[in-house]
């Protein structure tokens, strides 16, 4: 038997499974999920206004803060809003590069409101939710979607090409990374991440990235 | 695309892909009960987003691949469990001849469950799921040269496991 012949016989085993589960009840069961995120989301929510409190209270009284500091906070400038001390670096790392692109890392799909205030404070209008859902009031930046995914990456989606944002060459593996350039991005737009799959450690989740129409409501003006 | 219908889309890509993404995830686990599990909670995770999936350039590998992660977290929530595909699994599909006409040669399957994880992985996405090579290295996080390398490597364990048995078929 030639390879060919053996492709052939493994292939003709495909059409001898079927997913007899009714589209309904996959809906149904959609709607489930869909409820969950919004509950992560509000959750979460409220994590971060928790996780602020932490902060403001750390910050009044220095000698409560927790010893030393995650080694990834060493790589951000000083003054960063992510060397805050309760701000969470395991999930996520932000690194200015030479030339004023910001390398974005991600390992958990947490703290979605620390990476967004980290962002937006190195100059990246963004919106960040990893709610599963996107933020309702972002619009898309052009009538044809730009749409960018990881693991997959942007070469086989819309943001193919674009130079406001390029993988490292180690994106594909996780965690995931992405490199912003916000001098590139084009007037007026602003970027959306988001996830899809469950919130959690990178091989729980997608990352998707797409271009929206910068608006205090969506990217923070 | 019509966005006005979405449900109707999803209806549509659940009906072409459905059957496709379960082999690829039953090659995977190698229990038809979870993968068919898994493949429902994937499919309802794509239906929760899916205003951002079905703008995914593979929108059946985003199923699969959030189908496979679903059980390896399913696992981590399971440690006691044995991680599936074991070799013990492989005894379970039924011998030749017990299966009805149409079913999955359980020859053919016990051979697929005896490849490594990895491979297992690459056969279900780059064969089942007719991604090309760049999409599959995508989606498993690997090098398209490494998947050429575990497609070989799985091809050559799958001749050497089925060719003999076929050849015994055809002389008898």
């Amino acid at each position: 038997m030639i390879d060919d012949e053996l492709i052939t016989v493994l292939l003709e085993q495909r059409g001898k499974v079927v997913m007899t589960t009714p589209v309904e009840q996959i809906i149904n069961r959609g709607h489930a999920v869909r409820n969950r995120h919004r509950v992560h989301g509000v959750v979460a929510a409220a994590g971060a206004a928790a996780a602020a409190v932490v902060v403001t209270v750390s910050v009044a009284l220095p000698a409560s803060r927790p010893a030393g500091s995650h080694p990834a906070a060493s790589h951000l400038p000083a003054g960063h809003p992510a060397n805050l001390p309760s701000a969470r670096l395991t999930a996520w790392t932000v690194t200015r590069l030479a030339g004023g692109s910001i390398r974005v890392t991600f390992r958990e799909a947490a703290d979605a409101a620390g990476l967004q205030r980290t962002l937006r404070a190195d100059g990246v209008p963004v919106s960040v939710t990893f709610t599963g859902q996107q933020n309702p009031a972002c619009q898309p930046y052009s009538a044809g979607t730009s749409q960018a995914f990881w693991p997959f990456g942007p070469s086989t989606g819309p943001l193919g090409g674009a130079r406001f944002i390029a993988n490292p060459k180690d994106a594909y593996t996780t965690p995931y990374a992405l490199v912003i350039d916000p001098s590139a991005l084009p007037s007026g737009a602003g970027l959306q991440i988001s996830t899809s799959g469950t919130p959690g450690p990178t091989d729980s989740f997608q990352l998707d990235v797409s271009l929206v129409q910068a608006s205090a409501q969506c990217t923070g003006g | 695309m019509d966005m006005g219908s979405p449900s109707l889309d999803f209806a549509e890509f659940y009906r072409g892909a459905k059957d496709d993404c379960l082999f690829a995830v039953l090659v995977s686990v190698g229990d038809q009960d979870t993968a068919q599990d898994l493949v429902a909670e994937a499919f309802a995770r794509a239906w929760a987003s899916w205003s951002s999936v079905s703008r995914h350039p593979a929108p059946a590998a985003w199923v699969v691949r959030t189908a496979l992660n679903a059980g390896v977290s399913r696992w981590r929530r399971r440690r006691r469990e044995v991680p599936v595909p074991d070799l013990a699994l492989v005894a379970d599909w039924p011998a030749a001849g017990e299966t009805a006409d149409g079913s999955v040669d359980p020859r053919i399957m016990a051979a697929l469950l005896r490849l490594p994880a990895r491979q297992r992985q690459v056969v279900a996405l780059r064969l089942f799921l007719d991604l090309d090579t760049e999409c599959t290295a995508r989606v498993l996080g690997i090098a398209p040269g490494t998947v050429q390398a575990h497609l070989g490597r799985a091809i050559a364990a799958l001749r050497g496991d089925l060719v003999p048995t076929r050849q015994e078929e055809s002389q008898s």
